[in-house]
């Protein structure tokens, strides 16, 4: 009898926790898997009647005559994403892994100033913040025009609406996401490892990589998952400054909940998001476990 | 005797004038085990530091084998470290822990492997070769810091209190593993502890360390027996002072008024009538008796009795002001000399009384 109270207790314990994790994921979640199997309704919003219909048209195109034939262009999408997602995630540790080391070898009253700092562009609106990259990057922007003024050039160069100007937004945006993680990393190092490595005859670059680095990498993984995740999905960068031209999933997405009218499709994309992040995020658990829990301290 | 270590005039000043360490001149032979002792501050673990390079002097010249290396980093200093919380590295098995200095060395896989295999051999670790250091015992982490330090074959090894975190059995026999150690590698072996009884038990020669000055260098016994000055005698095993004034010198021996009363005779020091000296003999050196005999009387009372196990210490009065302690070694039969409040007579051995400069 006691037992079956206790488990009660428990249960009752965790209801808040059960509640908020499923109202507010599980619920969307099947709400998105079920439309993602439904047929689109003429002005939005769906029709109650089962279709694959969206899955489908991931792939596959109808022509002319009603056949279905292969179409790439949605794969050329995803794989631009996943691409960009990539330079993102290795912008973002090239840029974040030195302001964390920096700041983790700072005293201590310093280091929270630093922090305090890194989050301060969480204070604008990113919309905002990302249209002020236009103001930067345009033809007539402080780059071009400073590199004109300086004689260095005559024609203004390309920089916004390409890949690198989203790459570049995605990773201004992203890369306190990269710096937290590693700065908790790098500071619960212990100097006297650092210290340890100098004395065995390894240099400041030697210790970097055989020391620093693999005690960093727990925090490196996390915030590679952390700006991974959102970057993929991101669609206010690449629709700002990638243009028309450089679609990714996130804007696709964005577009058939909108304009494009076709719930279904973009639910479905979303379900295939969803699956190739879970995929990614199981490969680093299994990894983890490999190795036996990653670094202990 | 050929230097492992000089050091001349060596100054470290910290940011915001913290001296850390004042004009130090020291020798330390080749093949020697040298311990730095001192309590914590006094500039021990500042000069263990200074040599191995994590450290830039303020002034003065360090050199090594006669090679200046005032100014190498760490890295291209031919000497490792034991660090006191042995700092292993947590991410590398203890194979490759042992593997990293040669590795950086640019020795090969195969010299690597057999070099590592004979340290593990040397700690009595071959089997733990695969395992992480969290895996293993403080005693164990603590055998392959040692391991990982004397692989790369320093020409000297420096210890920084690798003792402190373990456990006293366990403190005792890595005492005679390191000395073992020592002996076997042949490499200089410079050794920071606060502990006196472990520099004792270890070293070939002693510097005892005090507010970042060296106070006196020299073997384990001229430490214990012949102190300079008043921190040696005191932090060294147990002590006694008096303060006294020359009454009478003679070839044979100087007499020394003490200022509680009475008197004591000891070796002639040079001293002239008149002087005021502080005296100075162990506990153990002086024997009780109920009715004294032989020169070096002085009567006390009884205050305070310690049973210490194999030896008891009588705590005694000799005025108001002065406090004598007496280690009597403890008889088979429990017999106790005296009991608190009891005189009793105090006699010592005129070679076994020595003269401190204060």
């Amino acid at each position: 009898m006691s037992s079956i109270a206790e488990k009660l207790r428990v249960y009752t314990g965790l209801m808040p926790a059960v509640f908020v994790i499923g109202v507010f994921m599980i619920v969307p979640i099947m709400i998105i898997f079920v439309y993602s199997f439904l047929v689109a309704g003429d002005f939005g919003g769906v029709k109650p009647k089962f279709s694959t219909d969206a899955y489908v048209q991931l792939l596959f195109q109808k022509n002319l005559f009603d056949v279905s034939e292969f179409n790439p262009a949605y794969l050329i999408i995803a794989f631009r994403s996943l691409w960009i997602a990539v330079v993102t995630v290795l912008g973002c540790l090239l840029l974040g892994f030195p302001v964390a080391y920096y700041i983790a070898s700072q005293p201590e009253d310093r280091r929270n100033l630093f922090l305090l700092l890194i989050t301060i562009p969480f204070w604008t609106n990113l919309l905002v913040r990302t249209y002020c990259w236009i103001l930067v990057l345009r033809d007539t922007g402080l780059i071009n025009g400073a590199l004109i003024n300086m004689g260095l050039i005559d024609e203004p160069l390309t920089l916004l609406y390409t890949e690198g100007a989203v790459a570049l937004g995605l990773i201004y945006t992203y890369v306190p996401f990269m710096v937290l993680p590693i700065y908790a990393a790098l500071e619960r190092l212990d100097v006297r490892l650092i210290e340890a490595s100098r004395d065995l005859y390894a240099n400041r670059w030697v210790t970097l990589r055989h020391v620093v680095v693999p005690l960093a990498m727990p925090g490196m993984i996390a915030g590679s998952i952390l700006v991974f995740i959102p970057a993929l999905g991101a669609f206010i960068a690449p629709d700002l400054l990638g243009g028309g031209k450089n679609l990714m999933l996130g804007s696709l997405v964005q577009l058939q909940f909108s304009s494009a009218r076709n719930w279904p499709f973009g639910a479905a994309l979303s379900m295939v998001i969803m699956a190739v992040v879970l995929l990614c995020l199981y490969a680093y658990a299994r990894n983890v476990r490999k190795n036996g829990g990653g670094v202990q301290h | 005797m050929t230097s492992a270590v000089k050091i001349q005039a060596l100054n470290k000043v910290y940011p915001g004038d913290v001296t850390a360490l004042k004009s130090a001149d020291l020798e330390i032979g080749d093949n020697e085990f040298f311990t730095l002792l001192g309590p914590s501050g006094c500039g021990k673990t500042t000069l263990l530091r200074l040599i191995a390079g994590f450290e830039e002097p303020t002034a003065g010249v360090l050199s090594l084998f006669g090679d200046d290396i005032s100014t190498l980093p760490p890295e291209k200093r031919p000497v490792n470290t034991v660090f006191q919380h042995y700092s292993l590295f947590p991410h590398m098995s203890v194979f490759e822990n042992v593997a990293f200095g040669l590795r950086r060395l640019g020795r090969s896989d195969k010299d690597a492997k057999a070099r590592v295999e004979a340290m593990l051999d040397l700690v009595h670790l071959t089997d733990f070769a695969g395992r992480k250091p969290s895996q293993l015992s403080g005693g164990q982490q603590q055998r392959v810091a040692l391991a990982r330090a004397l692989a790369p074959e320093p020409k000297v090894l420096l210890l920084d209190e690798p003792l402190s975190a373990l456990d006293l059995k366990l403190r005792q026999s890595m005492r005679a593993e390191l000395k073992r150690l020592q002996k076997d590698t042949g490499i200089t072996f410079v050794f920071v502890t606060h502990d006196q009884e472990e520099a004792l038990a270890m070293s070939d020669r002693i510097a005892v360390m005090s507010a970042g000055e060296i106070q006196q260098v020299g073997d384990p016994s001229a430490i214990y027996e012949h102190p300079e000055n008043r921190f040696v005698a005191e932090f060294i095993g147990d002590a006694n002072f008096l303060n006294a004034t020359v009454a009478e010198t003679t070839p044979s021996g100087t007499t020394y008024a003490l200022d509680a009363g009475g008197t004591l005779t000891g070796p002639d020091q040079g001293r002239a009538k008149g002087e005021a000296v502080t005296l100075f003999f162990r506990p153990e050196k002086a024997t009780l008796s109920q009715v004294g005999e032989g020169p070096n009387q002085l009567r006390c009372t009884v205050k305070d009795i310690l049973y210490l196990g194999n030896s008891t210490d009588y705590w005694l009065a000799l005025d108001h002001v002065t406090t004598l302690i007496v280690r009597s070694k403890n008889q088979t039969d429990g017999t106790v000399i005296a009991d608190i409040g009891e005189q009793i007579s105090l006699s010592l051995d005129p070679a076994a009384l020595r003269i401190l400069a204060t």
